[in-house]
């Protein structure tokens, strides 16, 4: 899961003016505050699930050990 | 008039005991509902926690979601499942308008959250979490400050709730809703919010593990039992640390209290793949010599026509020519099949021959639209009163003790919704939909209400 971001590059004066406006703020980040407002463009739009939405398989193994404890599987 | 607003949400409490008998026993219940008004809330079609919670949420259907469950269908293939999680909802949360609105929010424990997701605010995630290794908080290093300020341990669920040591169930949920609530506080206390909202999954553990002890109506319910009154006294305590909770609160916050749906006894289970090979739906290559779950491996598909899943309602999967790679079923003929198969679902009787009630859904009937792959058909076997098995090698239809541990509760169609010091006259309101606590929640703040959303504002 840590590797699979990449860096995308936006002019300063932007990222200035989003410094300003997430301090105070829930945001904790410049990045934060772009991932979520990139989310809430790309969801109007017919996302569809993508196998990068998938858990990976380590976190998968653990999730299905916990539902077979929990009687779910 | 009231500013911020907190919602605290108790999954599974279900209307007849909170409205019940013991409501005289928890202050404050009522004094929330002396304060506004109480309903019935009518859940999502199933009444699961995944998805009704984020039905909840984002005032959209499952079909919208694309979500019937935690795991679905991710093509027609046999066996080709997937495990939900957050980035799979790609619809907008309540949390994702107010951020929008430069309003912050504390959302903690909502199911179908892990990964979290940026937002104004903090966020902990829950149920489907896989583990406390992972970061699974808003923003991470929140999540090396929920040990200390929940009292020690943070719980994100209970490991385990259908085993026989009922003893150490109790005090696992015990600790985990202590451990939640105190936590909670803490962040109402100390962080600046306009938006907070909670859900304790403790009370569904609890009903699931207990209701045989309680409930005296039920068919495995030994009277004068140690547990007879487990059910009862969380009650008590979950009021206790409602109260604790207002006094947290800043003078003049409006408070709702919400499940995701009801509960109640279980009759017993239907093992619905067992009841197909009887009908000469569905056959297996071998069958086991004891109990075990139906492996898509294991079907042999070219003599099947139709497989089921368990859990708190059926689902139906039909095997359909030129749509399932060994499809069955001519494409043609299927609108007339299900027909029939819903009509033979609906005589399902009990092990002594009488009609149970079973209830059957289409999705594309119930739901706006239906993305991804929904199942076939949604049974509600007996109206929710028996669940569904899904296993094979039981020899039998009928069967009393649940297939994948001890579990007597099944979920019912009808949860809670309290709402207090809304700024404005109660509602009189008996029943509301899941769908309209969103839109409600944003008109609260003054803000628009989206079109798409499919409930209306309280």
């Amino acid at each position: 899961m840590k590797n699979n971001k990449v860096t995308i590059k936006i002019p300063r004066p932007l990222y200035d003016k989003i410094q300003q406006l997430i301090e105070g703020s829930g945001f904790n980040s410049a990045t934060d505050f772009i991932v979520f407002v990139l989310r809430d463009l790309m969801s109007e739009s017919e996302a569809t699930s993508s196998e990068s939405d998938e858990f990976s398989p380590e976190e998968l193994a653990a999730l299905k050990k916990k539902l077979k404890n929990l009687g779910y599987l | 008039m009231p500013e911020k607003l907190v919602v605290i949400g108790l999954d599974c409490v279900t209307p007849q005991l909170l409205y019940g008998n013991w409501l005289e026993e928890m202050p404050n219940v009522r004094r929330l509902i002396d304060d506004g008004f109480r309903a019935n809330m009518v859940s999502t079609i199933p009444p699961i926690t995944v998805p009704a919670w984020m039905s909840m949420m984002t005032s959209k259907d499952p079909g919208t979601l694309g979500m019937y469950g935690f795991r679905n269908r991710a093509s027609h293939d046999y066996g080709d499942l997937f495990t939900v999680n957050s980035k799979y909802v790609k619809e907008k949360t309540v949390w994702n308008y107010l951020s929008r609105n430069r309003l912050r929010s504390i959302v903690m424990g909502i199911p179908l959250t892990y990964p979290p997701q940026p937002l104004n605010g903090l966020l902990v995630s829950s149920f489907l979490t896989p583990s406390k290794d992972v970061d699974y908080t808003y923003p991470p290093d929140l999540k090396h400050r929920l040990d200390e300020i929940a009292g020690g341990d943070y719980i994100i669920d209970v490991k385990e709730f259908r085993s026989d040591d009922k003893r150490q169930t109790l005090e696992q949920i015990y600790r985990m809703s202590r451990a939640r609530f105190q936590a909670f506080r803490h962040l109402l206390r100390t962080e600046d919010w306009d938006f907070a909202i909670m859900v304790e999954m403790g009370p569904d553990r609890l009903h699931h593990a207990f209701w045989r002890f309680s409930d005296s109506e039920h068919r495995l319910h030994e009277p004068g039992n140690e547990f007879e009154d487990v059910i009862h006294q969380y009650y008590l305590y979950m009021d206790r640390e409602l109260g604790e909770t207002l006094d947290a609160l800043p003078d003049d916050t409006s408070v709702i209290v919400v499940s995701d749906h009801g509960a109640k006894g279980m009759h017993g289970a239907v093992c619905i793949n067992e009841y197909l090979i009887e009908e000469g739906l569905l056959s297996v290559k071998q069958y086991p010599d004891k109990p075990e779950r139906l492996s898509t491996d294991n079907i042999d598909w070219n003599r099947t026509k139709v497989w089921g899943d368990g859990g708190y309602y059926a689902r139906i999967f039909l095997n359909v020519q030129g749509r399932e790679p060994k499809g069955q079923i001519p494409a043609a003929e299927l609108g007339q099949f299900k027909r029939d198969l819903k009509e033979r679902l609906e005589a399902l009787p009990d092990e002594n021959g009488n009609n149970i009630g079973t209830r059957v859904f289409f999705p594309e009937d119930i739901y706006t639209q239906c993305k991804g792959t929904p199942p076939d058909m949604i049974v509600y076997l007996g109206d929710l009163n028996w669940r569904s098995a899904g296993t094979i090698g039981n020899r039998t239809i009928h069967i009393f003790e649940n297939d994948t541990g001890p579990d007597d509760a099944n979920h019912a169609q009808e949860g809670v919704f309290l709402w207090a010091n809304r700024g404005r006259p109660p509602a009189s309101v008996e029943k509301v939909s899941i769908y309209d606590i969103a839109p409600s929640i944003l008109d609260f703040y003054g803000i628009d209400v989206p079109e798409d959303m499919i409930g209306k504002v309280i």
